[in-house]
């Protein structure tokens, strides 16, 4: 058990002009016992990450530090690390028995105690009636657990999760999110995640490191991902359906400061205490982040109003795509609201939930 | 319903064109080898009759015992068996490795021109080389009448193509079993002969099948290289024609036992070869 350090981390393949800058001072701390996601879209450099931290790629530069040793220089078998891979990995001539005690075999554990540890395993993860079986004739589900059984039979210092779901069906993935969870209290192993997809991220993980363009860009839980986006992006990112951008005007009215939409009647009224982040932060324009979650449907002296042009039902909501001079609104609703296409829709917001960013670096100012 | 009637029509006449087909494609392969084995069990007098016979009037199995009159026609077929064992295990040792670099190193190793180039060797005619091998054989201390020169020499032809085979059904099996073993504490040497290796080894049987066939059948080097105290059973066949006659019927005898080994090697590892030649085909 440890936690891990990643310090100014860069990873470059190939060299010169054609050298591609896959991670970029990447300073990371998982603390020990902690269960980390890193998430983020394909080719954000999260799986160059994780194969820098298990061993399988070198370090262009920076350090990584496991429990206070640099493994740097240490071979994968020296590290301690256990990974279950996305394609599974398992080796297709042995038995599931013979998979899972694998790891043991080469540290010497006699044959009684690796067959004993290894069935002890099988009933946490619930395959002891496939023990005798080889991979090839098993389901996704199946070879999902020995895959993270084979993973789990040595103890190591950090335990690494790549991309373990993007096979499975929506019902497994459902209960393989429950047995991760479930795993992950019982042994209190530092656990690292990683992962394309929000909902997995969000709920296993106790803190995610969301990535992008080979940078980190923000860590932390799910109230300050969602809450308190670093960033454009990462407001993007997360959150589903996706943040609506607006671009917006600064008018000082009375000591009172509003933000316009461009191109549509949407007025932001901003509290005094963030009005002091946009004169620190200086310019005019910005652009202005709403979550769908945060509108709600109001009739009475409305901020804001529009058109109906889609009503997406999706069982226990609804989406409403509302459109009003340039700018087109998403609104999460309750699946009871009637409003079909052409129907006039207005809405009231809290002040609060509005994000406020700068157009050009995208970076959250209030 | 008419249509469905048609297409079932139109596919039996496919299937009659292709019965038609393997017919006479198995009369061409089979009458061959039905000539060679009823030659072998006729008198020296009836392999010499104008219009030849198609059934043996006698049936002369000692025929089978005179090819080893000549004790050393024995021996040949022991020369050839071990030069195309000791061929074989060398090509697939080296061509095992060699390959392993490729798939999994290719830059380190060279890349995708120089495995090309390691190909390519199989490519030109082999009669090319057949003289200044003779002379660089010949300058070895061994010479070139020696098993050794033969097994050597075959590796011209056998180690690029157990090279390039091995090489693609390595590409096809998983980098991340190997990566999977390194993390639960395997050194990539125990990890490839516990791990890869068994993966491979169907591909293997086949790489060795092509090539022990290919050396157990060599004649045009044999037959140049060696001949006094090696003889392979290649250069022995000719020896049954002399200047007045040829002895069709021992020939065929000596024939007919030369293809034992090939034969029983290939009914024990069928199995084998089929998963082998389809490993590089079939994609996941």
């Amino acid at each position: 058990m440890s936690n891990v350090i990643l310090s100014k981390v860069n990873k470059i393949y190939g060299a010169g002009r054609t050298g591609v800058h896959a991670v970029r001072d990447l300073d990371l701390t998982v603390n020990d016992g902690e269960f980390m996601a890193l998430l983020g879209p394909s080719g954000c450099g999260k799986t160059s990450t994780l194969r820098m931290i298990v061993g399988l790629e070198a370090i262009t530069s920076g350090d990584i530090h496991f429990g206070g040793v640099r493994v740097n220089d240490l071979e994968p078998r020296e590290r301690n690390v256990a990974m279950a891979f996305e394609t599974y990995a398992l080796y297709p001539n042995f038995t599931v028995e013979e998979n899972l005690a694998f790891p043991l075999e080469v540290r010497g554990v006699p044959a009684d105690e690796r067959r004993r540890r290894a069935r002890e395993l099988a009933e946490l993860l619930r395959i002891t009636e496939i023990l005798t079986a080889r991979p090839p004739v098993l389901s996704g589900g199946q070879q999902q657990r020995v895959s993270l059984g084979r993973a789990l039979i040595r103890e190591p210092a950090v335990f690494i999760l790549d991309e373990v779901m993007s096979h499975l069906d929506a019902h497994l993935k459902f209960q393989m999110l429950f047995d991760l969870k479930r795993l992950h209290q019982e042994l209190r192993r530092t656990m690292i995640y990683v992962t394309h997809d929000q909902v997995e991220a969000l709920a296993l993980a106790d803190r995610v490191a969301v990535m992008s363009n080979a940078a980190l860009q923000q860590v932390g839980d799910r109230n300050a991902l969602y809450n308190r986006p670093t960033n454009m992006f990462v407001a993007d990112f997360i959150g589903e359906p996706p943040t609506t951008f607006i671009a917006v005007e600064r008018c000082d009215r009375a000591g009172a400061i509003e933000l316009r939409a461009i191109g549509a009647d949407i007025v932001f009224d901003v509290a005094a205490e963030r009005a002091s982040a946009l004169d620190a932060h200086g310019g005019r324009r910005f652009t202005v982040g709403i979550r769908p979650q945060n509108l709600y449907p109001c009739d009475h002296d409305p901020r804001m109003a529009g058109k109906v042009v889609i009503n997406e039902y999706l069982g226990e909501r609804s989406i409403l795509s509302i459109v009003t001079g340039d700018v087109t609104l998403r609104a999460l609703v309750p699946p009871e609201t009637r409003l079909a296409p052409g129907d006039h829709a207005g809405f009231s917001l809290d002040p609060r939930d509005v994000m406020i960013f700068d157009t050009e670096s995208g970076v959250l100012v209030a | 319903m008419a249509g469905e009637a048609g297409f079932e029509h139109r596919w039996r006449h496919v299937r009659l064109l292709f019965l038609a087909f393997l017919g006479l494609w198995l009369l061409f392969t089979l009458f061959p080898l039905y000539f060679m084995a009823i030659t072998a069990l006729k008198t020296t007098a009836e392999t010499n009759l104008t219009v030849p016979t198609f059934w043996p009037e006698v049936f002369a199995f000692g025929n089978f015992a005179a090819v080893f009159a000549e004790a050393t026609n024995f021996d040949a077929l022991v020369d050839s068996f071990v030069i195309a064992s000791l061929n074989t295990v060398l090509s697939l040792v080296l061509g095992t490795l060699a390959g392993y670099a490729f798939a999994r190193f290719p830059r380190q190793a060279g890349g995708e021109n120089l495995a090309f180039w390691i190909l390519s060797n199989r490519m030109f005619p082999p009669v090319a080389i057949l003289v200044p091998m003779f002379f660089l054989f010949d300058s070895t201390p061994w010479g070139t009448d020696s098993i050794w020169s033969l097994v050597i020499l075959y590796l011209v032809f056998n180690l690029p193509l157990a090279t390039w085979l091995m090489m693609v059904f390595f590409r096809d099996a998983p980098p991340e079993l190997e990566e999977a073993a390194y993390l639960d504490g395997w050194t990539p040497f125990r990890a490839f002969f516990r791990i890869t290796l068994p993966l491979v080894l169907p591909g293997m049987i086949s790489v060795a099948m092509l090539c022990w066939i290919f050396a157990w059948n060599e004649y045009l080097f044999a037959n140049l290289f060696v001949g006094t105290d090696v003889r392979t059973y290649t250069i022995v066949i000719p020896t049954f024609t002399h200047g007045s006659q040829t002895l069709w019927n021992l020939q065929m005898a000596f024939s007919l036992i030369a293809m034992i080994p090939p034969v029983t090697l290939f009914i024990l590892l069928r199995r084998y070869m089929v998963r082998g030649l389809s490993l590089g085909v079939v994609k996941g």
